[in-house]
């Protein structure tokens, strides 16, 4: 599944993955404090269009942090600051007149747990539709169906689309969620440890559904789950400290990592 | 108990250590059933008591006593229309005023405020809420009343109402109807079914607004945060999501607050006027059931003390209308959530 990106990146891994694909979004010299805690230290990668980039990393390496970065998410709370460049599309998104409305439109996002909104599950997905664009009923209702397709979860819930989301299973949220991120017709989509609180078979079935959705967005996701960043993703971030300490192919990662920290990681070893 | 060394005799101090254990229990579950059966004792005596002693008001006048506002203790003629209108206009004003200014406080204090101020703001209403209502009566009567009379009532009066005095109507008046009734101003004091209202508001919003305080809270950061996500802003995120997430604690919260404006006696006293006449108008005094009630108990004797008694049934039988109105529109809306 990565022979060209890997295949692209042995000879010369500081190349980065861009040789291979286009870059969608280019972070530089990324630094980010939490109430002056210095959290991420200078984290410079280009994530390539249209892959999965897997990041991985022990509890509290700032790995969520970085994703949260992404659509700005952080800009929420108070004294959380980001200091450096993240370049989505040629302009960066962290400089002051970027509009917020406009990020959140190219980049989807969808959380640790299944958080569907107290609404039914037509309007859980229509929801965010509202906010960028005017549709009519139809036209509604064909990206609903379109979303909830694409999120492989149509067939469970045609017939029950005026119930409340609550009363779906949790994997079935979860696919709600991815549904409702996809449905703004987002180029970024991140997935923050989207399968941390689901079972074995749910988790499945979302592994699954990020490769089949990789054709349409590029993926950005945070796990902590080592065997799901090698299942699903195309290139992996390992993150340490606040910082990345290797950023490359995934089956280089976890075959022949260059760096002794991302080999003891990944064996095991430590986090 | 002896300390018996064979294995028969510590069998036998474990089986009544059980006994006692299953007695222990039996009793505590009495102990417990009495103390929740003294609330619902207590209820019912008391809506029995006034209904028992309310039966010659009720008897005498009929249904009649519902409709007719008479007030006459000369002929010993009641009706009980003025007390129950009263008392539901200056409710639903001060609900009118205090729901969204709570809302207001508690969005504030749970989502735009900066951290340090939240909690010094937090305890200053639930301050407010422990002050006692004679309080609130005296700052109507003497402070507000006066203000409200010297600035507020002329305002309101030109601007809204009819007045009688120079035959002049305002433009508001002659274009929307009834409005100039509401706002008609045919005495010369503060005392009037609105300052009550007002006065009242300003008691029930430390309640509403520090229960709806506490719903907000319980909301989920995640929650939030996917909205955000999606690029609602503030007012969307708890327009859509927080609002409907706390749906039936706010609801809850509104009806305290209404449960307490209902029965609240001292500071309605002060301000509502209590005159025993039906207007239309806000800006006339009126008087409540509460409010009657406290000022007639003392004299009351014979047919006029059995009628402040039905009055007193039928301020539990408001509140009960109220609170059922209350679950009926809650479960409507679960329904319409497709719960």
């Amino acid at each position: 599944m990565t022979e060209s990106a890997a295949a692209g990146l042995h000879p010369q891994p500081a190349a980065g993955p861009e040789a291979v694909a286009p870059t969608k979004i280019q972070v530089n010299d990324l630094h980010f404090y939490y109430n002056g805690f210095h959290a991420l230290k200078g984290i410079s990668m280009a994530i390539p269009e249209k892959k999965v980039t897997a990041i991985i990393g022990p509890s509290g390496c700032g790995k969520s942090t970085l994703l949260r970065i992404f659509n700005r998410i952080y800009a929420i709370y108070p004294k959380l600051e980001a200091r450096g460049e993240v370049i989505l599309d040629g302009e960066n998104v962290l400089a002051p007149g970027y509009s917020m409305n406009r990020l959140r439109s190219k980049v989807g996002m969808v959380f640790q747990k299944p958080v569907p909104f107290p609404m039914t599950i037509f309007e859980n997905v229509a929801y965010g539709i509202r906010h960028h664009e005017k549709l009519s009923r139809a036209d509604m209702e064909v990206r609903v169906e379109k979303a909830l397709r694409d999120a492989a979860l149509w067939d469970e819930v045609k017939d029950k689309l005026k119930q409340n989301a609550l009363g779906l299973s949790g994997g079935q949220q979860q696919r709600l969620c991815i549904a409702r991120a996809i449905a703004l017709r987002p180029e970024v989509l991140l997935l923050d440890e989207p399968t941390s609180a689901l079972d074995p078979i749910a988790t499945g079935r979302i592994e699954q559904l990020v490769e089949e959705l990789k054709s349409q967005f590029t993926i950005v996701i945070v796990t902590h789950n080592m065997q799901q960043a090698a299942r699903c993703s195309d290139l992996t971030a390992f993150m340490y400290m606040g910082e990345l300490i290797e950023f490359d192919g995934t089956e280089k990662i976890f075959t022949k990592p260059s760096k002794k920290q991302t080999e003891d990681y990944i064996t095991g070893r430590f986090g | 108990m002896s300390s018996a060394p064979d294995a028969l005799a510590i069998r036998d101090t474990g089986d009544q250590r059980n006994h006692r254990d299953a007695r222990h229990d039996r009793w505590f579950r009495w102990l417990l059933m009495v103390c929740a059966l003294l609330v619902l004792a207590s209820l019912v005596g008391a809506a029995g008591a006034t209904l028992w002693g309310g039966r010659h008001a009720f008897g005498t006048f009929g249904w009649h006593f519902l409709t007719s506002s008479a007030w006459d203790p000369g002929n010993d003629v009641y009706g009980a229309l003025v007390p129950v209108y009263g008392t539901i206009a200056t409710s639903i004003i001060a609900l009118i005023i205090a729901v969204p200014v709570s809302f207001g406080i508690a969005l504030y204090l749970s989502e735009v405020a900066p951290p340090w101020l939240r909690t010094p703001v937090a305890s200053a209403i639930e301050l407010l809420a422990g002050i006692p209502s004679i309080i609130y009566g005296m700052w109507g009567l003497f402070i507000f009343a006066p203000f409200f009379s010297a600035h507020i009532k002329p305002w309101l009066t030109s601007y809204l109402g009819d007045s009688p005095d120079d035959g002049k109507v305002s433009w508001v008046a002659a274009h929307v109807p009834f409005i100039g009734k509401l706002f008609a101003s045919n005495y010369p004091f503060g005392a009037s079914v609105l300052t009550a209202g007002i006065v009242l508001a300003i008691m029930i919003i430390p309640f509403i607004s520090s229960v709806m305080r506490e719903v907000f809270q319980t909301v989920p950061t995640r929650l939030k945060e996917s909205a955000y996500a999606l690029g609602s802003s503030t007012w969307e995120v708890v327009w859509d999501i927080v609002l409907p997430y706390t749906r039936s604690a706010v609801i809850g919260g509104v009806f305290l607050g209404l449960g307490r404006a209902l029965g609240e006696t001292m500071a309605v006293t002060f301000v509502l006027g209590n005159a025993m006449n039906l207007s239309a108008s806000l800006l006339d005094p009126g008087a409540s059931i509460a409010s009657t009630i406290a000022n007639q108990f003392s004299e009351a004797v014979g047919l006029q003390k059995a009628t402040l008694m039905a009055l007193a049934f039928l301020l539990f039988v408001v509140t009960f209308f109220v609170l059922l109105i209350a679950r009926l529109m809650l479960r409507q809306l679960k329904k319409r959530e497709g719960l």
